[in-house]
């Protein structure tokens, strides 16, 4: 598209859109300022993806909440995770048990000084801590107690202690932000049966 | 039916400091009063509390019939005016320091039940003290008043809010029997009856002792005013029965469709007989068995064919029901000491009459604060950690327009217009201290700086 189509393309958005993406992002070009009013001006769109509060800290889409955190390791911290991960290649199924984890990974920083973890889960940032702690404690405590300063996930301050080194996000995306784990396990069960139904009918 | 257990061993608890409200049980028939007060003077408030530290039970001898008991608790606003030195108060959990109308959005207290919406004195931040007498019969409830409002004279910068008695058989305003499942504390020497499951660690219920997680739960500074106490959750709902019966009325042709239904919703007939136990009709008997009413689990149910997963009781305390999210349900239990005010409303009147009538639900526990959150969100909000998605809890959410409740069946059933049958009139949370904690919080001179 020409830039003198595009220009009068993003004319045809409401002033106020308009305006609100001059001021923000002045330096764009026009293409980018057109594809940003076609995003804004879908309020059904906007508003089904909207970004509220995981409670405590972080964001949330929907159903679904975001948690990065920068943990300072211990001396041999690393070395001890990455035995870890390596017994179990890198693999963590058991994790499936919680329930309202979509997914989490674990990066090494800086010359194995630092941890980066970061993770998509249903749910407000405080519910589940609580039961980790009387639940799967244990594996709480082995894989963070290579933390510095880890307080131990009954203590008091374990809460606290996350919120200091977790680093909300500014922008958050999901693409099925009412989809929660448990949903996608019901919707994959039902499918199956669906499908077995398909494949008795005929 | 008998509510009150028997010691089975020797309690290893502070009886003697602990409030009596933390073990004694709601009589049958019971009456009673909720005060709400306000401190405008901190001396006044602290003499108030040196007034009436006589007059707060204990739990000593929690296991006897006694006629009357009178409890009292503290909010954070009541902290403040009482001069608690800054110290203490930043010790307090920080729910508990920012309210029950702050933490509104936690609570999911939106819409009707928004804190805009509440009745005063509740959100006010003047809500400093909570009294609370119960009684198992008129005139001693009306002499423990009497005693506790002589304590009031000659301090008029204590403002009386509000006054609210209350007073029921032990069957709420919707005819069903309630209060009568509650966790079992170790230490107590409760007797756990048939159905209680195992008890749970004394630290859960009251600060200062291990709780589930081996560890005393983080408690307020100093030990004096933090070991022995708890804390309260107060929610004042408005029951709209009538639309609870026109709701059975649309949905069930006759009486025993509309009691199924209806017990469908609970999980529990209006005797109090489980549906995992009668699953077919009411069972009065059962109801009036206090070693049958709660024998019962639901491994033998998880698809909900006799108890839906989306029941009421079921939602409140899944006892042994595989949920699809890790939840530890021991951390979970609440003590409750929730009162109904208002009559009952009969089955067959549809048509609300505008006088109020409701539940004061309380619920008392260490974790109280963190765990009525907790269930506002995750199990009376959302049906997602029993996989039913966006359903709620059929007695007590706030519904959208669109809402229905599923009776698990072949084919289940699925009952649209389903409304919030009870709606937020206000709450507020409370700290309930130690006897000792009281004298330490009337004491200005002491240890006060």
């Amino acid at each position: 598209m020409s830039e003198q189509v595009l220009q009068e393309k993003f004319q045809g958005f409401p002033a106020g859109i308009r305006e609100k993406i001059d001021n923000a992002v002045t330096d764009a070009k026009i293409a980018l300022k057109v594809r940003l009013a076609e995003m804004l001006v879908d309020k059904r769109e906007m508003a089904l993806h909207a970004v509220t509060t995981a409670g405590r800290i972080g964001a949330k889409s929907g159903e679904v909440s975001e948690l990065t955190a920068i943990l300072p390791l211990k001396q041999n911290g690393a070395v001890r995770l990455r035995k870890f991960f390596k017994l179990v290649g890198g693999n963590l199924a058991g994790a499936g048990q919680v329930g309202t984890l979509h997914n989490m990974r674990f990066v090494f920083l800086d010359n194995d000084t630092k941890l980066l973890f970061a993770t998509a889960y249903d749910g407000d940032w405080d519910h589940y801590i609580d039961d980790f702690a009387t639940k799967i404690p244990e594996m709480m405590d082995y894989l963070f107690s290579n933390v510095e300063g880890w307080p131990g996930i009954a203590a008091p301050g374990v809460k606290d202690f996350i919120t200091q080194y977790q680093l909300p996000a500014e922008a958050w995306f999901v693409s099925h932000p009412t989809m929660t784990v448990t949903e996608a396990n019901r919707l994959q069960r039902q499918d199956a049966a669906v499908q077995r139904f398909l494949t008795d009918l005929n | 039916m008998d509510l009150f257990r028997r010691l089975r061993r020797p309690p290893t608890l502070d009886l003697d400091d602990i409030q009596a409200a933390v073990l004694r049980a709601r009589p049958e028939p019971y009456f009673g009063t909720h005060a709400l007060l306000e401190i405008t003077d901190q001396d006044a408030g602290r003499e108030l509390l040196h007034r009436l530290a006589s007059r707060v039970s204990s739990a000593a001898h929690w296991d006897e019939p006694r006629p009357s008991w009178l409890a009292l608790a503290i909010s954070y606003q009541g902290l403040v005016a009482l001069g608690v030195p800054e110290a203490s108060l930043t010790s307090f959990a920080a729910n508990f320091r920012a309210g029950m109308a702050g933490r509104a959005d936690r609570l999911r207290d939106t819409g009707v039940n928004a804190p805009d919406k509440w009745e005063q004195p509740f959100g006010s931040k003047r809500v400093h003290v909570a009294v609370s007498v119960y009684a198992d019969n008129e005139r001693d409830w009306r002499a423990e008043m009497a005693g506790y409002e002589q304590q009031l004279h000659g301090l008029p910068a204590v403002r009386l809010l509000s006054h609210q008695d209350f007073g029921a058989t032990g069957w709420n305003v919707f005819g069903y029997r309630d209060g009568f499942s509650q966790p079992v504390v170790e230490g107590s020497g409760a007797e756990p009856l048939p159905g209680d499951g195992r008890p749970i660690k004394a630290g859960e219920f009251v600060l200062g002792y291990p709780s589930e997680t081996g560890h005393p739960l983080p408690m307020p500074a100093p030990d004096d005013l933090g070991r022995n106490g708890t804390y309260v959750v107060f929610r004042k709902y408005h029951s709209h029965v009538a639309a609870f019966n026109r709701y059975l009325h649309d949905n069930g042709r006759t009486e025993d469709e509309r009691e199924l239904l209806a017990a469908k919703l609970v999980g529990r007939w209006r005797s109090g007989a489980p549906l995992a136990l009668a699953p077919e009709r009411d069972d009065p008997k059962l109801g009036e068995d206090p070693d049958r009413i709660n024998d019962f689990g639901y491994a033998d149910d998880p698809r909900g064919l006799k108890t839906p997963l989306g029941s009421h009781i079921r939602r409140m305390n899944p006892r042994d029901t595989k949920l699809e999210v890790l939840t530890d349900v021991n951390i979970r239990r609440i003590v409750r000491r929730s009162t109904s005010y208002g009559d009952a409303l009969p089955t067959s009147v549809l048509k609300d009459d505008g006088r109020p009538r409701g539940l004061d639900f309380i619920a008392l526990g260490a974790r109280a604060i963190d765990n009525v959150e907790f269930l506002q969100s995750e199990w009376v909000n959302s049906g997602n950690f029993v996989g039913l998605g966006k359903e709620k809890d059929p007695m007590i959410s706030l519904q959208d327009s669109s809402a229905y409740f599923t009776v698990p069946g072949t084919p289940p059933r699925r009952v649209h217009g389903i409304q919030s049958f009870n709606t937020l009139l206000g709450g507020e949370y409370f700290f309930m201290p130690s006897l000792t904690a009281i004298t330490w919080l009337a004491d200005p001179g002491g240890r006060h700086p």
